[in-house]
């Protein structure tokens, strides 16, 4: 098997299949966690997302299916410092989703409603019963729904585990290593990997793109779509605190997220966009750093000041950007392409808090063992849903 | 929201240079300065309220102190001190920079950018270099020129720059006590070098004149200046207590290290302009064409940042940078003429300056080792041993940066990156920066968040002696 990616889906997935036998190489173009997986927050959130609640009833209906596929990760969380044999700085100390408004405060209730009746454990609080759990809030908070199982993990910590796993059950890491082409041969593929200028031709039996915002260029190499739109998201981290804020907070109405980092930077984020930058041809370029824009700085920590008022007096020790990638129907791209049968896929969004189960229910696809629990649990996410796309392709 | 035609940010010599020729022409200037008052860490001029007799009397501070003067008696000049420019980012046709201060953030907005941000002292990890107590030689020296206040009772002062002597000199006469000075090289490093290059060395008899004082003092004083004696620790419990070399142990409360000088780059290479790594100190010094304009569309450098090379020089670039922002605004007939003869001067000043690193060269002293718990990043405690870990597996420095936190704290990696570089060079065998360095991120210094939450801008008819804000 070859795994294209050496984010978290991608030596997850390698560490899955390599435990259960298989041969594993891992191609990395450049090195392992330096894109999406160790740029983002290192939020583990279950609660239904705010930008599906933006857009409407009809997505937000879908995105509680997700919450299928979120207890399933609530469960792999709880035992991934174990697995790993490392200290992953996972901690669980529960997640509030904060609301202001009436409206706001009405949208949480129905979004608890839909979490509750999708087997989610999410409570809905008043702000009273808020500010007793997290003394921090603002008065102005007057409602969260708080679901104990969220919390946040350090993800400089958790790709590197995976890889280290991944290769003391055998499976072979190539970094600086590029794919730059992928040929049909016999019942499988020949993928050829180039790295400083020298190029090497391997066969595999699987192959799985875990490739992040990258992973379209390299479907594009077997002739095929994958609908994924690069992102570039705006983070913020002040400096070190004392321990203030034992919880990941969200805001139902505005984009915010935040959490305390073990070191004791608090993380403010929640999906403010920065400016992708354009390559030669034109198209947005994943590997250009994105441009900073200053309103999502500032309405961000604007959003962060007004739910946990001490923050203002915090420094701001740096703002980032991280490029990840979304497709047309916000909802994540896991699972084997229709088209090109043997060819996996697993990108696309939320794949810090769900990238460990997606990597263990590809893994199953692609090692054929309990193959249709993994597909019924991965349905909703399938490629198939986009195969349209590749009718003219492969 | 006002326009500046032109946003300086450093008001040392380079940025007071360019300023001043800048607003005689015509054109509206700001100037943003972390320290109070105009004149660079050269001057550290001492507060208003200080009465102080004979300040930097010596002969070589006269250049400089004639351009703070005519600086000052410049009138329309909006002066920002006490600001940190802690970001700058393109806005319309122009640049935008956040000016922090003790209160408050403004945004600062100009057509045009001129970087003349200085340099800092060379970070140099050794066992016990975080205690309380090892400072920077700059940094003694700030304390002396801008306070009057000997930060210490007895200095050891190491390195390989000869501002080790002039700083030595300076504790002195201030009244402090000086144990020794250590200077890593050998004394027969320096002959050969200033017969190589003595038509440079003669051209700049004062400067040789106000070393040779200063040891003059320090021999009448009676303190040893050694050489070829390489500082090896510092120890001590709460703070240092002693400096040891080898088959020598010094006892003192403060130790001054002088190993050379880093350009501050952050913001140039936040805007995305060419940089070159700037051996053997180390740091990122920008690139520039003839009229001191960078490969950055209206961003202009001066002075230090353009490579460490003293004052002389940063007066010099200052005003050819004015020279060419005045051109590329149409305010100047004859550009080339009025720059025939600061080029020449400058070409004058590179054969000194080339002298001068050569004899203070720490390339030997970066490249003897280290216990492995050495500490390399001190905002975030990252040793030498879990770099060279890191090591094992990749070379980029951002990766490192990821992997071991080296460079994530509050100084934004400006006292590790060099020394993380020439680690990693060692371990890939590549030359020193040739994978780039850590990233500039917003803000270049800590800022508080209310302030960046509730910025407000700065009016245009600001002047020398207030700044209105709304």
């Amino acid at each position: 098997m070859i795994v294209i990616g050496a984010g978290l889906v991608g030596s997850a997935a390698a560490w899955h299949c390599a435990r259960a036998g298989a041969s594993v190489l891992i191609a990395e173009a450049g090195h392992p966690n330096i894109g999406a997986s160790g740029q983002n927050a290192g939020s583990l959130h279950f609660q239904i997302e705010r930008r599906f609640l933006e857009n409407g009833e009809r997505l937000a209906e879908e995105a509680a299916r997700i919450t299928a596929i979120s207890r399933i990760a609530i469960a792999d969380w709880a035992g991934l410092e174990t697995a790993l044999g490392e200290d992953l700085h996972v901690r669980r100390d529960g997640g509030l989703m904060v609301a202001e408004t009436a409206a706001e405060v009405a949208l949480l209730e129905r979004k608890v409603a839909r979490e509750q009746a999708a087997g989610l454990g999410t409570r809905l609080l008043d702000g009273d019963e808020a500010r007793r759990i997290a003394p921090y809030l603002a008065e102005g908070i007057a409602a969260a729904g708080f679901l104990a199982d969220e919390g946040h993990a350090d993800p400089r910590a958790v790709t590197p585990a995976f890889v280290r796993a991944a290769e003391r059950a055998g499976a072979t890491l190539r970094t600086e290593t590029e794919a730059v082409a992928i040929a049909r041969q016999g019942g499988g593929f020949a993928v050829t990997l180039r790295h400083t200028g020298r190029e090497e031709t391997i066969r595999a039996a699987r192959l799985l793109i875990a490739a992040g915002a990258w992973s379209p260029q390299v479907a594009m190499l077997a002739n095929l779509h994958l609908p994924l739109f690069p992102v570039a998201l705006t983070m913020n981290a002040t400096e070190r605190v004392a321990p203030l804020l034992p919880h990941l907070v969200q805001h139902v109405g505005r984009r915010l997220s935040m959490k305390q980092t073990h070191a004791g930077n608090i993380l403010i984020g929640g999906g403010w966009p920065s400016r992708l930058r354009r390559g030669t041809g034109g198209a947005f370029d994943p590997a250009l750093r994105p441009e900073p824009i200053e309103t999502s700085r500032t309405e961000n920590l604007r959003a962060a000041a007004a739910t946990v008022p001490a923050v203002a007096d915090m420094n701001l020790l740096r703002s980032w950007t991280g490029v990840t990638a979304i497709t047309a129907d916000q909802l994540p791209l896991v699972g084997e392409v229709p088209r090109m049968p043997g060819l996996f896929v697993a990108a696309g969004g939320s794949a810090f808090t769900l990238g460990p189960t997606f990597a263990r229910l590809v893994a199953r696809q692609m090692l054929e063992q309990d193959r249709a629990e993994a597909d019924e649990a991965l349905a909703m996410l399938s490629p198939a849903r986009f195969e349209h796309l590749n009718g003219f392709m492969g | 929201m006002a326009d500046f035609d032109l946003i300086v940010v450093g008001g040392g010599p380079a940025g007071m240079a360019a300023a001043r020729r800048v607003r005689e022409k015509g054109l509206s200037v700001a100037v943003i300065d972390e320290q109070q008052r105009p004149g660079g860490q050269i001057l550290r001029q001492p507060p208003a309220v200080f009465r102080v007799a004979g300040w930097l009397a010596e002969r070589s501070y006269r250049p400089v102190k004639a351009e703070l003067a005519a600086f000052e008696a410049t009138q329309g000049i909006a002066w920002l001190g006490g600001r940190s420019a802690i970001g700058a980012a393109r806005e319309g046709d122009g640049f935008v920079v956040h000016a922090a201060g003790p209160g408050d953030l403004l945004r600062v907005a100009g057509r045009r950018l001129l970087i003349a941000a200085g340099c800092y002292d060379l970070p140099v990890p050794l066992p016990g270099w975080t205690l309380p107590g090892v400072m920077s030689a700059g940094g003694v020296q700030a304390f002396l020129k801008s306070q009057q206040i000997v930060p210490g009772d007895r200095f050891v002062l190491a390195g390989t720059h000869p501002l080790m002597l002039i700083v030595a000199a300076q504790i002195i006469a201030a009244g402090g006590e000086v144990a020794v000075v250590a200077f890593d090289q050998p004394r027969s490093r320096f002959l050969p070098i200033i017969a190589r290059r003595w038509t440079s060395a003669l051209r700049h008899v004062g400067t040789f004149a106000a070393a040779a004082g200063a040891l003059r003092l320090l021999r009448r004083r009676g303190v040893p200046v050694r050489f070829g004696l390489p500082l090896r620790s510092a120890h001590g419990v709460a703070s240092v207590e002693e400096a040891r070399f080898d088959g020598a142990t010094v006892a003192c409360d403060r130790i001054a290290l002088c190993y050379g000088f880093v350009s501050q780059s952050d913001l140039p290479r936040m805007l995305g302009a060419g940089v070159a790594w700037a051996g053997p100190a180390g740091g990122w010094r920008t690139l520039h064409d003839d009229w001191m304009a960078t490969d950055a569309e209206g961003l202009w450098i001066a002075g230090e940042t353009s490579g460490v090379a003293g004052a002389a020089v940063a007066l010099e670039e200052g005003r050819l940078a004015a020279l060419g922002i005045l051109r590329a605004a149409g305010r100047i007939d004859d550009a080339e003429g009025a720059a025939a003869p600061i080029r020449r001067r400058l070409a004058g000043l590179r054969g000194f300056t080339e002298l001068l690193a050569a004899v203070g060269d720490p390339t030997e002293a970066l490249a003897r080792p280290n216990p492995p718990e050495t500490i390399v990043c001190r905002c975030e405690d990252v040793t030498q041993g879990a770099i060279a870990a890191a090591l094992a597996d990749q070379h980029a420095p951002n990766a490192i940066k990821l992997a071991t936190r080296c460079g994530m704290g509050l100084c934004q990696g400006r006292s590790c990156e060099a020394t993380l570089l020439r680690q990693i060079a060692r371990a890939s065998g590549e030359p020193e920066g040739a994978r780039g360095g850590f990233t500039a991120r917003f803000p270049i210094r800590p800022a508080r968040i209310g302030d960046l939450i509730e910025s407000g801008t700065v009016a245009i008819e600001a002047t020398n002696s207030s700044v209105h804000a709304d």
